[in-house]
């Protein structure tokens, strides 16, 4: 299930709708109070936000190469002795035939600063059979909050991709899906 | 006492509904986008001898050099087309030699034959030079695509070796146009 974010104090609105719920029940009924001790396990998590879709483009006439930028949001919280990290695979590659290919490797990226974690290292050539790797998370830390914690809720990183731009392709539009894999230790 | 609750129930429904509307991001343990490019129509071209030596033999016959390119190509799907042309873009000189546009005497002139590889299709005979209109080398037709390093492509020039030239050294300028649709 999604998890759409709701509960933030960020989020003045549901502090004033708080408020009026209290006003609303108060107007009804007596006051009874009762108490219950309340326990919490939070376990290792992380969760990944991204655009529905992206377009790589060139400069000029002169077979300059395709390129790219894609902004990957991302929540962690890893454990002691833990750990996580994003990866990314493509889904299919380019449709329909006739014009750049995965397989082929035309297709790589590389990242820039993570917000929490340690980004990929130099370009990574995108394949539809193996993941590659985003983001690399360590052990005993989290999203948001300053201290341990990233400064930043959610963290990002920026990927910038590169396609082989060879007049060996027909003309014509082009896409794939690529999927990015969330794991947690 | 039932209206103002009624009242408060109302208002906590719109601010409910705001406080959804605040945060749209959604987080997911995975996520996938749809990458996308468009190919379109492209041309360039790579000259492999920026000067070319015209040279003569015995007896006043004609000038004959050749000039080497490569070029990469891809036309449209369906309606493309495209083509490579030679315009002489700075005649010869210093004066008393060779003239493109205004030659010793009639008839004189810089001419050239084409050769390319498949998929251009080369200038059909001989051409004339021209300082003031393109002239073709090579064209191309729909769904036309060179190599991905590039195909090859010559010019062989031969200029009249008229007796009326002054002796020296001459250059003139020529520029090659690619182009794809």
């Amino acid at each position: 299930m999604p998890e759409v974010i709701f509960f933030s104090r960020e989020n003045p609105a549901l502090v004033v709708a708080l408020l009026i719920l209290a006003t609303c029940f108060q107007a009804l009924a007596d006051i009874g109070t009762a108490t219950q001790t309340l326990n919490v396990v939070l376990i290792p998590a992380g969760k990944v936000s991204i655009p529905s879709g992206f377009s790589l483009t060139t400069t000029g006439t002169t077979f300059n190469a395709y390129r790219g930028t894609l902004r990957v949001s991302y929540r962690f919280r890893t454990a002691q002795g833990g750990g996580g990290s994003i990866s990314l695979r493509a889904g299919s590659d380019f449709l329909p035939s006739g014009g750049p290919s995965i397989a082929s490797g035309a297709l790589v990226y590389s990242c820039g600063p993570a917000g929490l974690g340690v980004p990929c290292a130099g370009p990574q050539t995108v394949s539809t059979t193996l993941s590659t790797a985003v983001v690399a998370i360590q052990e005993s830390t989290c999203t948001g909050g300053g201290g341990s914690c990233s400064a930043v809720d959610p963290a990002t990183v920026e990927l910038q991709f590169t396609l082989d731009n060879s007049p060996e392709y027909e003309t014509g539009i082009y896409s794939s899906s690529l999927v990015f894999t969330v794991s947690t230790l | 006492m039932k209206q103002r609750f009624a009242t408060c129930l109302s208002a906590l429904t719109v601010m409910l509904m705001l406080a959804a509307a605040v945060h749209a991001q959604t987080f997911q343990p995975s996520g996938s986008t749809t990458i996308s490019v468009t190919v379109a129509a492209e041309a360039s071209l790579y000259i492999e001898d920026s000067t070319t030596t015209l040279s003569g033999g015995p007896l006043f016959s004609d000038y004959t050099g050749t000039t080497r390119f490569t070029y990469k190509i891809r036309t449209s799907q369906g309606s493309g087309t495209g083509s490579i042309t030679s315009l002489v873009t700075a005649d010869f000189s210093p004066a008393g030699g060779p003239s493109v546009s205004n030659p010793p005497t009639a008839g004189d002139a810089l001419t050239y034959t084409c050769s390319v590889s498949s998929p251009a299709t080369a200038c059909s005979g001989t051409q004339t030079a021209s300082t003031t209109a393109a002239q073709p080398v090579a064209s191309f037709g729909a769904n036309a695509r060179s190599s991905r390093n590039g195909n090859s492509g010559q010019v062989n020039w031969t200029l009249t070796n008229d007796p009326l030239y002054a002796t020296g050294s001459y250059s003139a300028t020529v520029t090659f146009t690619v182009s794809a649709t």
